[in-house]
């Protein structure tokens, strides 16, 4: 058997099955079927769900940190940041069918988990909210703030589920 | 020899992918859907590599290679996981030996795809051969001499099922050494330049031996923590890992886990400076909190508990980081301790996401330490500045 080399390069991205598709931290993915894109322990990153409902294209982005842009560690991860994050997770949207006027957004996160950490939840969120105005995106709901984790289940009906710690959970 | 951590973070990259297809092997195989949490590279002597597979049975396929990177590539289940993976089959165990090389053989081959592309050149593989494997004899024959190999670890997670194990992979040759030690100048690659995110001015080769004398002290360090919840609860205790690895950031939240946990943090302040945590499942925080106390608390996890969580910590972290200064030369301290009751994953998300803003890999020490009689177990994570360590590494090397 032989590897030779070529210039492809593939990318890593969960495999869309079950029905399931998981999106890591400092990850995003894009699900056009039925699939339930999920992220889990959601401290002080943000997620950021956009739907084009009449597309039927959803995206998911579980970003860790407000600004790439003059970041030291360059941008080969895209989803690390809110901006990057929200700016890759449209064009990949678009890609997949989906129009930029129509994405409306719901988001999630960004507790202040730690004294140690000078709140890089809270600026996270803002960051979001920010870049998504900057689209022209409404958000349309959030559970955002305060100080518990959080995991979110982003189903085929554009709804984004938000389970806290405590085992509460809400349907924005 | 001197490791290249931007050269060690695209090999891990590739580790990733090579896991990833195993994963996706094994999806098809079972039709149970797996994804790959983590994956790591341990940085030890051969010697650690040994005393790591020490009394455990391995299941798994070894390759010969040639070529591009010559040597032996070995991709090994622990053998308590194996059944479980087994049972998935629609041929049951009988189908145990061929489909363990056939997996073994689309992930090494997954794996060996992406290092041609990075070195630019061709990579034979001779059929697998299956093998099992009592402790170190799952290594390749060169890495319990001399330097040792780099173990690449992936923890592959079944999403709908309670399924989860680690698969191994062992490249042994001169060229993979040449190359994690920034000998060898891959190729022009796509995707592979600046793979590890260090672009910074800095130095970001690190002495082998040092590194290798940091992990015996990131042992010691879990030794005397566990020592340290000895005094404090008079309960015997015991190190059950104490890994150094290099691993994406990213990852380490998906390693703690989305459990519920309850535990300390602190701030490390020095060189290295950093963070360690140390986290508890809840029912475990629970019982060693009571251990402390002098009556059964009113709530399981309420403010005396947490006190007494952040009393353990204290003396934990002391001890784990007591004789860091004396070695590496420098000046350690730590923050009083903040508490944290959570997901797992979501309490080490903040930390995680501190040290990013300057690097996307990173060395952790991840230790495991149990208590006897009332059966508590701890994980301690330290995660250390990454550019600081390697200039405190740097300074343990000079003579």
């Amino acid at each position: 058997m032989s590897h030779p080399p070529s210039s492809r390069e593939r990318t890593h991205s969960p495999a869309p099955d079950a029905g399931r598709i998981k999106v890591g931290v400092s990850d995003l993915s894009v699900a056009t079927g039925g699939e339930t894109l999920t992220t889990s322990g959601l401290g002080s990153c943000v997620a950021v769900a956009l739907v084009d409902r009449s597309a039927g294209v959803r995206g998911l982005l579980h970003a860790m940190l407000p600004n790439g842009t003059g970041s030291d560690t360059g941008i080969e991860r895209p989803g690390k940041y809110v901006d990057t994050g929200i700016e890759t997770l449209i064009a990949e949207l678009e890609d997949a069918g989906a129009s930029a006027g129509r994405l409306e957004a719901r988001v999630a996160g960004g507790a202040e988990m730690l004294d140690l950490t000078d709140a890089v939840g809270p600026r996270n969120v803002a960051r979001a909210e920010q870049c998504l105005d900057a689209a022209g995106i409404p958000v349309v709901e959030r559970a955002v703030g305060d100080g518990v984790g959080r995991t979110v289940r982003f189903r085929a009906d554009g709804r984004l589920v938000v389970r806290a710690a405590d085992g509460f959970e809400r349907t924005l | 020899m001197r490791v290249d951590v931007r050269a060690l973070g695209a090999c891990n990259r590739l580790a990733e992918r090579g896991a990833g297809q195993a994963a996706g092997a094994l999806t098809d195989l079972t039709g149970t859907d797996l994804s790959v949490e983590v994956t790591g590279a341990s940085v030890a002597s051969g010697e650690d590599l040994a005393e790591a597979f020490a009394g455990r049975e391995s299941i798994g396929v070894s390759v010969g290679l040639r070529g591009g990177l010559e040597g032996e590539a070995v991709l090994a289940f622990d053998a308590d996981n194996v059944d479980a993976l087994l049972s998935l089959l629609p041929g049951g165990s009988s189908m145990g030996r061929s489909a363990v090389t056939e997996v073994g053989n689309i992930a090494l081959g997954g794996f060996l795809d992406g290092w041609a592309n990075y070195l630019g050149k061709a990579i034979d593989m001779t059929p697998p051969r299956y093998f099992e494997a009592d402790g170190a004899a799952v290594l390749p024959d060169g890495a319990l001499a001399g330097d040792g190999v780099f173990l690449f670890e992936s923890r592959l997670d079944a999403t709908t099922t309670d399924l989860d194990f680690s698969i191994y992979m062992l490249p042994d040759s001169g060229q993979f050494r040449d190359l994690v030690v920034g000998k060898t100048a891959p190729a022009a690659a796509p995707g592979a330049d600046g793979e590890a995110g260090n672009d910074g001015a800095d130095s970001t080769a690190v002495p082998y031996e040092s590194l290798s004398t940091f992990a015996s002290l990131a042992k010691r360090g879990s030794a005397n923590a566990a020592d340290n919840i000895a005094m404090m609860t008079g309960l015997d205790t015991s190190v059950d890992v104490s890994r150094l690895r290099f691993v994406p950031l990213a990852d380490v939240p998906a390693e703690v886990g989305v459990e519920p946990h309850a535990g300390t943090v602190f701030e490390l302040q020095g060189e290295p400076s950093g963070y360690l945590a140390i986290l508890f499942e809840e029912e475990s925080a629970a019982k060693i909190a009571a251990s402390m106390l002098p009556s059964e608390p009113d709530e399981p996890l309420g403010g005396m508990a947490e006190n007494a969580l952040c009393e353990l910590g204290n003396v934990m972290t002391s001890g784990f980081i007591d004789g860091w200064a004396n070695v590496l030369g420098t000046s350690i301290t730590h923050s009083p301790p903040e508490f944290v009751h959570d997901i797992g994953s979501a309490t080490i998300s903040p930390l995680v996401a501190k040290l990013s803003r300057r690097q996307d890999y990173g060395f952790v020490i991840d230790a495991a330490i149990q208590t006897e009689g009332i059966q508590t177990r701890c994980d301690v994570y330290a995660l250390p500045d990454e550019r600081e360590l390697a200039r405190a590494l740097e300074r343990l090397s000079e003579p």
